[in-house]
């Protein structure tokens, strides 16, 4: 998935001697301005600026799915947007799915029943693409899970137990 | 051999969990040495050799180091001018410097190092270093290097402190790292036996691990120490390492290391951390280094391979003779492949009763990039031979490839390859499982659906875990009965941590939650030779274990004195010493250590396993035990593009005793992943030692729709079993042999080669005009 639709939003803007520019974004539901280069990655402003150390790079060309945020509720690989792009939309990072107090999503949860993870490196980006998958396909079967979390790569190999957490999410989530 | 120390019975009240952090991992709060922030921490990149083979004629950073917001920028020839370092590494010949000093050996070899303010700064920087090279004729395959027109390593082999098993064995201006031997019974004889006799080349190509975390490490040195959080699995290795490079006492470095975003074997020995801690030394701040996903590809691979197999059976079906010649690639330097070598070696010899085996196996230079160890270890390569020809044996001769293995799979007490008679052995078992899952029917080969052709596969596999070899786990229990475990086994995904603690854990029966284990940290958990190999659940649990039992034996002596009873009148149960079936007379754990006036009760093990094979004929302990495995897949070819899915696959692994039941299944499911993609996809591609696939937009890894729809698994378990085996890697090496037997059946096209492509297929199938007779015919 590709954030074009938002390349029109941009508009030229006054560059600091750093080579910097101002940009506000909303993580997690609140609004972050930060200082950034044009070509920094929304990946690595998270991380870098924001500390928000649940993205992760692992391919860094848009194939392994270690990066993803949710940007208004789409998956988007955080490694390819440029992160003046993504202002003005909702971006959602694993650090907000849980509650105030560290609760955990159903999502979370079942994957914490299933184990569905070893290293866990790529777990944050299953949960992000399972939770779009499951709002947009509440009723999603294996084999449709299987195709939707195509773009997430486990080197690990937890794929079994995953699709097994998300199927037990999607009855969780349906209460 | 050693008689394997026994287990303390199952605690009753031990909850297993999948991971004791689990928590944290799905909040994507876990941390990872990449997540570490220090205060003036700056960042590090290399600059690397574009050639495969260059002399270094000339290299001038004067205006990078000019570049504002560059700190510092070391060269190869900075370091050659140093004599306060000794600026080689390598596991066992320190053949690898820093940075290039004379010359590159491959694609990517690093020459230059720059650390500046932030990653964009140290990028810029290399550009503006100035480096003429000369190139030189490059190494590029097997033949170039046994040729020898050109050599790699022109200097004979710097050797450092090394293992106690590793046997040195090279020649001078040549290409040949290493060269392992095994002579077993007479192979002359054993020809001679044989009413027929086969011979066939194998290949694998190098494949990189690709861990989604690349390797990482920030460095920084405090009042003349050197620190490292690193992504290492063997913190203790790269410490002895350093402490050489930087002439210091072992205990000037210090290493911690958090959970590790995956391994594979690619994060053994000293890889970022040299070159890391020289910029941290020049610069007096923190420096880190984290490798880009391209950088990671030519940091270590899988060996790439050839092994020729000359098998000679007799005509009612007995293995009497195998002649095995092996070529391991191990690249620009030797890294672990002077040892991998002798598991790959002997490892051809396969789970079979062969009384005459004769095996010379190589490592190899060549430009490119490192080659290591690699789940599996050597074993991946061997089996695909050995499994492959098996299938290619019994058609040959049309024979049932079931039951030409079930007739030589060994039985308790035969001798295996190097000699040592096996015990516990289970192959048979693991194959008739395998069989009877997949559905297998000998006189089935193949069903064909209009243009789809299906076909099943079996295989079995034996593999050494690294023998002999140290692990060693301090104790403290506390005053509140609260029980931690020192220890440097490293977690990086296979619930190192989880299953420690609830090993040590039951000893005192105990809850999970009075348990707690430590990250490794070198300045105070004890010595481990690292976590590789499989054997850490049985190396390092086996440590733990002792250390705990030591501590039982403590509270029952203070326990005696206070319950005025005999120690052999006492038990544990649920952290507390009783008088065995009186709960009413007892005594908790924490009362006992407060009345003792002890602080805390200590107690340190150390598991050390006996072995070694002699130098001339491989013969001896190979391996304290024999890991066992089977796979069986059936496979849909398409015709018409060669396109293979693999729609069922079976693992059977032998693992004595089960410590976590969804860890052992996570790592056998992930086993078949990693399997698979060598199998069918995973190759890296070099044209003139570039490497043209080094990214994961054209290197394929499986993916969730790569996994097939139906996979069962056989984790063996045998109760009455002391012995727990690692079961990391057990499983992968029949992944690639039975999805290659499942396709020659399917379409009589067999491929020696891999991975198996739908190329390959279609090639193969071109050059077949195949007798269709055993196809069975099905309406699509
Ligand atoms: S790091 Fe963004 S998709 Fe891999
Ligand atoms: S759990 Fe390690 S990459 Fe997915």
């Amino acid at each position: 998935m590709t954030a074009e639709d938002t390349v029109a939003g941009v508009t030229a803007r006054a560059v600091d001697g750093d080579g910097r520019i101002s940009i506000t974004l909303q993580v997690n539901g609140r609004e972050q301005r930060i200082q950034v280069r044009p070509h920094h990655t929304l990946l690595e402003v998270l991380r870098n600026e924001l500390g928000l150390t649940g993205p992760r790079e692992g391919c860094g060309v848009g194939m392994c799915g270690a990066c993803t945020v949710l940007v208004d509720g789409r998956p988007v690989s955080g490694c390819l947007l440029p992160a003046a792009l993504a202002e003005g939309h909702e971006l959602t990072t694993i650090e907000g799915l849980e509650g105030p107090n560290g609760e955990l999503h159903p999502i979370q949860q079942a994957f914490v029943d299933h184990t569905g993870f070893q290293c866990s490196y790529c777990t944050p980006g299953f949960i992000l693409t399972s939770k779009a998958l499951l709002a947009e396909q509440p009723d999603a079967s294996r084999d449709e899970a299987r195709a939707y979390l195509a773009g997430n790569l486990c080197r690990c190999g937890s794929y079994v137990k995953i699709l097994d957490s998300v199927m037990d999410a999607k009855e969780r989530l349906k209460g | 051999m050693d008689s394997h120390p026994s287990f303390a019975p199952s605690g009753t009240q031990m909850q297993v969990p999948g991971m004791l952090d689990a928590n944290l991992r799905v909040r994507g709060r876990v941390e990872y040495a990449m997540d570490a922030k220090l205060p003036g921490m700056i960042h590090a990149k290399l600059l690397r050799s574009p050639h495969a083979h260059a002399r270094l004629v000339s290299i001038d950073a004067s205006r990078a180091r000019a570049l504002p917001g560059v700190i510092a920028v070391i060269t190869g020839p900075d370091l050659a001018n140093r004599d306060d370092i000794y600026p080689y590494y390598g596991p066992i010949f320190r053949d690898q410097s820093v940075l290039v000093m004379d010359k590159a050996r491959f694609v990517g070899d690093p020459v230059a190092a720059v650390a500046a303010i932030d990653l964009d700064t140290a990028q810029a920087a290399l550009d503006l270093i100035d480096v003429e090279w000369e190139e030189l004729e490059p190494v590029l395959s097997l033949d170039d290097a046994l040729a020898a027109g050109s050599i790699v390593h022109d200097e004979p082999p710097r050797l450092g402190q090394t293992f106690a098993d590793i046997i040195v064995r090279t020649e001078a201006n040549s290409n040949i790292c290493n060269h392992f031997k095994l002579r077993k019974g007479n192979i002359e004889d054993g020809f001679a036996q044989a009413d027929h006799v086969f011979e066939d080349v194998f290949t694998s190509p190098p494949v990189q691990h690709v861990p989604m975390e690349t390797h990482n490490c920030v460095a920084w040195w405090e009042n003349g120490v050197l620190r490292l959080i690193s992504a290492t699995q063997m913190p203790f290795s790269v410490r002895a390492q350093l402490a050489e490079i930087f002439k210091v006492p072992q205990t000037r470095v210090r290493i911690t290391v958090p959970t590790l975003g995956g391994g594979y074997g690619a994060k053994t020995y000293a890889k970022v951390e040299p070159v890391t801690a020289v910029l941290a030394q020049v610069t007096g701040r923190p420096v880190r280094l984290h490798l880009t996903r391209e950088e990671e590809f030519v940091t270590i691979t899988k060996h790439g391979m050839q092994i020729r197999m000359k098998t000679g059976v007799t005509r009612d079906g007995k293995i009497v003779a195998r002649h095995s010649t092996c070529y391991f690639n191990t690249g620009a330097y030797a890294d672990i492949g002077p040892r991998l070598i002798k598991n790959g070696g002997f490892g051809t010899g396969g789970p079979h009763k062969i009384d005459n085996v004769w095996v010379d196996s190589y490592a190899v230079y060549t430009n490119l990039a490192p080659a290591g160890a690699f789940r599996g270890y050597g074993v991946s390569q061997a089996a695909w031979a050995y499994e492959s020809q098996m299938d290619m044996i019994a058609d040959r001769l049309g024979w049932d490839p079931y039951e030409f293995r079930m007739k030589n799979l060994l039985n308790e007490g035969e001798p295996v390859m190097t000699g040592e008679p096996m015990y516990d052995a289970h192959f048979k078992d693991l194959l008739a499982t395998a069989a009877e899952r997949i559905g297998w029917d000998a006189n089935v080969k193949a069903v064909r659906h209009g243009n789809k052709v299906r076909g099943k596969g079996l295989s079995v596999i034996i593999k050494a875990s690294v023998t002999p070899s140290t692990s060693s786990a301090s104790v403290k229990l506390n005053e509140d009965g609260s029980l931690q475990i020192l220890s440097s086994a490293v977690e990086m995904g296979q619930g190192a941590e989880t299953t420690l603690s609830v090993l040590g854990g039951e000893v005192l029966d105990l809850r999970l939650d009075q348990v707690s284990i430590t990250h490794p940290d070198t300045d105070f958990t004890p010595y481990d030779q690292g976590t590789s190999s499989s054997r850490n659940t049985y190396s390092m649990g086996t440590a733990v274990k002792m250390a705990v039992e030591d501590i039982k034996q403590q509270l029952f002596r203070l326990a005696s004195d206070d319950l005025e009873v005999a120690i052999g009148d006492l038990e544990v149960f649920r952290g507390r010493v009783q008088v065995k079936g009186v709960p009413e007379r007892s005594v908790g754990y924490g009362d006992l250590v407060r009345k003792a006036r002890a602080g805390n009760l200590l107690a340190t093990a150390v598991y050390a396993s006996n072995g070694g094979l002699d130098p001339e004929t491989g013969q001896g302990i190979g391996s304290v035990h024999w890991h066992q495995a089977a796979g069986a897949a059936e496979v849909e070819v398409d015709l018409d593009t060669g396109r293979i899915e693999v729609l069922k696959y079976h693992a059977g692994v032998y693992a004595g005793r089960i410590a976590n039941p969804a860890q052992a299944e996570l790592q056998t499911e992930g086993n078949i992943a990693f399997g698979l993609g060598q199998a069918l996809y995973e190759e890296m591609i070099y044209d003139g030692g570039q490497l043209q696939n080094g990214n994961l937009a054209d290197y394929m890894i499986v993916s969730i729709e790569d996994m097939p729809r139906q996979i069962s698994l056989d984790v063996l378990e045998r109760h009455e079993s002391h012995d727990i085996h690692g079961i990391g890697e057990t499983s992968l090496p029949p992944c690639m042999p039975a999805v290659g037997n499942a396709v020659f059946r399917a379409t009589g096209v067999r491929i020696l080669d891999l991975p198996i492509t739908p190329e390959k297929v279609l090639r193969g199938l071109r050059a077949n005009a195949r007798p269709q007779a055993h196809v069975q015919e099905i309406d699509a």
